[in-house]
């Protein structure tokens, strides 16, 4: 019956594991970049800072890797994809960047963990080992900088390789939605790049939220949430208004804009330097609207072809 | 010389009976509700008593720029060398990237095996041995032709010659080679 006269519904390809997995991916970047950022130019006033980046990114990477593999139609065959390169396809290039992230990710928080582990011996150690525990791992942290500043560009490269993936499928206009109508720059890759620093920056402040002074993070984070504002609000103009309609409509409104982005600007503006404990809550609605924009992406685009 | 295989599908000789789907069902053991290729009513218009309706075949559109074969990140989806688009089932993970990048819906993810799937135009089984593809060899209104563009004195170039073939979504550039004759039906 359905074959003859049922109406063909658009089937969705991509759903809930891959708009995680391109959230995580996004957070795992800022988290490492304003973890790494922080170690290059202030390193100590901010430890808390750089170790709550470090430990999030290989975190947040690894399991969104897992999901991307589970939601695999043959999970057990992902090793091909390192094996069989297409330098034609996004996602072939993308694996490889995805894949020095991780790997620079998870030495960089071994890293930080090691020297932050030598820290605490010599606080609890005499005199004597205090020499010993500070030499031997004196020898690795000499990779620590060289390390935060290549995976500052490999960062960035996940952040924004997860708006090419999808951008890149010229078939879907809504993915290939070009920046202002120019056709060479692609719109999604900036909206999740400068959405990838602030919620991996909220992420991050979440993790260091008892650091002595985060106001310039915090006003990092609302500069952030200013641009996401301004770029939504062009993507809303440049594609037609059957994107944010139907179930997508809460999504977008409440999740997306509401939540993610006007009240935690409103309520950080208001607190950016007074009210502390505004930091988890703001920090968390920025989390949360970035996850409600990469399902909004990656589902409107499927939806209404 | 190198070989453009082509299907024509002339649209008023379809009555919509599915043989093609059924024959396609059997030659390549597509798993349950699952379809390479099916032929849904479209195109209802008027009131009774003047009204109108066609069938459309749907399947892999065999674009000679095809969005899957670019995105596909192992390779699994690439051209052979009669310009036959077909999938590597080894090769092919699963990513789902290509079922994104077609705009004709025509591929799936097979229930048995895991990778994508497609029509082939039966392309091993049996066009390499000099037959036509399952759809065409079984429809009964003689509205689905198959052969070879590159030969001028095939079926297919010689109807191709005197009637107006349309593509499907030409604005996305994928250049098919499956024809549609609209001749006799009201679009």
């Amino acid at each position: 019956m359905d074959v003859t006269w049922g109406v063909s519904v658009n089937e969705i390809a991509w759903g809930g594991m891959i708009a995680i997995y391109l959230f995580l991916a996004g957070v795992a970047g800022g988290a490492f970049l304003t973890a790494s950022l922080t170690d290059l130019f202030n390193k100590t006033k901010f430890t808390k800072v750089i170790r709550a980046g470090a430990y999030i990114a290989p975190i947040m990477i690894i399991i969104g890797l897992l999901l991307l593999v589970v939601d695999l139609g043959r999970p057990f065959t992902f090793w091909k994809l390192l094996l069989n390169v297409n330098f034609g396809s996004v996602m072939s290039i993308g694996v490889f960047i995805v894949s020095g992230f991780s790997a620079l990710s998870v030495v960089y928080g071994y890293l930080v963990w090691s020297s932050a582990a030598a820290e605490k011996k010599i606080q609890i150690t005499s005199g004597n080992t205090q020499v010993a525990a500070a030499s031997t791992s004196k020898g690795i942290q000499a990779f620590r900088k060289p390390v935060a500043v290549l995976g500052v560009i490999f960062s960035i490269g996940t952040a924004s390789y997860t708006g090419f993936l999808l951008s890149a499928i010229t078939t879907n206009n809504f993915w290939h939605t070009p920046f202002l109508g120019i056709e060479a720059i692609p719109f999604l890759p900036i909206l999740f790049l400068v959405s990838a620093i602030s919620t991996g920056l909220a992420a991050t402040l979440i993790g260091a939220y008892d650091c002595s002074d985060l106001t310039a993070y915090k006003k990092t984070d609302i500069v952030l949430l200013i641009i996401e504002i301004v770029l939504i609000s062009i993507l809303y103009l440049s594609v037609k208004p059957i994107y944010f309609t139907g179930s997508m409509t809460a999504l977008f409104w409440l999740g997306v804009v509401t939540v993610g982005l006007m009240v935690p600007l409103l309520l950080s503006i208001y607190g950016v330097s007074k009210h502390k404990n505004l930091v988890v809550p703001v920090c968390g609605m920025v989390v949360i609207g970035g996850l409600c924009l990469r399902y909004f992406v990656v589902y409107t685009g499927q939806l209404f072809r | 010389m190198a070989k453009k295989y082509s299907m024509v599908i002339n649209l008023a000789k379809c009555i919509g009976c599915q043989a093609c789907t059924v024959a396609c069902k059997f030659q390549n053991n597509v798993p349950d509700g699952q379809f390479r290729t099916k032929t849904p009513a479209n195109g209802l218009k008027g009131t009774y008593p003047n009204v109108s309706m066609f069938f459309i075949k749907e399947a892999c559109q065999m674009c000679q720029k095809a969005p899957c074969v670019s995105v596909c990140p192992t390779k699994a989806s690439h051209y052979n060398e009669d310009g036959v688009v077909l999938i590597d089932v080894d090769k092919c993970v699963g990513c789902k990237y290509c079922l994104t990048a077609c705009p004709y819906d025509a591929r799936f993810l097979n229930k048995e095996t895991g990778a994508a799937d497609k029509c082939t135009f039966c392309y091993e089984a049996r066009v390499s041995k000099g037959e036509k593809p399952a759809c065409v060899s079984t429809c009964l209104g003689g509205a689905l032709m198959f052969g070879d563009l590159n030969d001028p004195a095939s079926d297919v170039s010689q109807f191709l010659a005197k009637h107006k073939g349309e593509v499907r979504k030409p604005e996305f550039g994928t250049h098919p080679n499956v024809y549609y004759i609209y001749e006799g039906v009201v679009k």
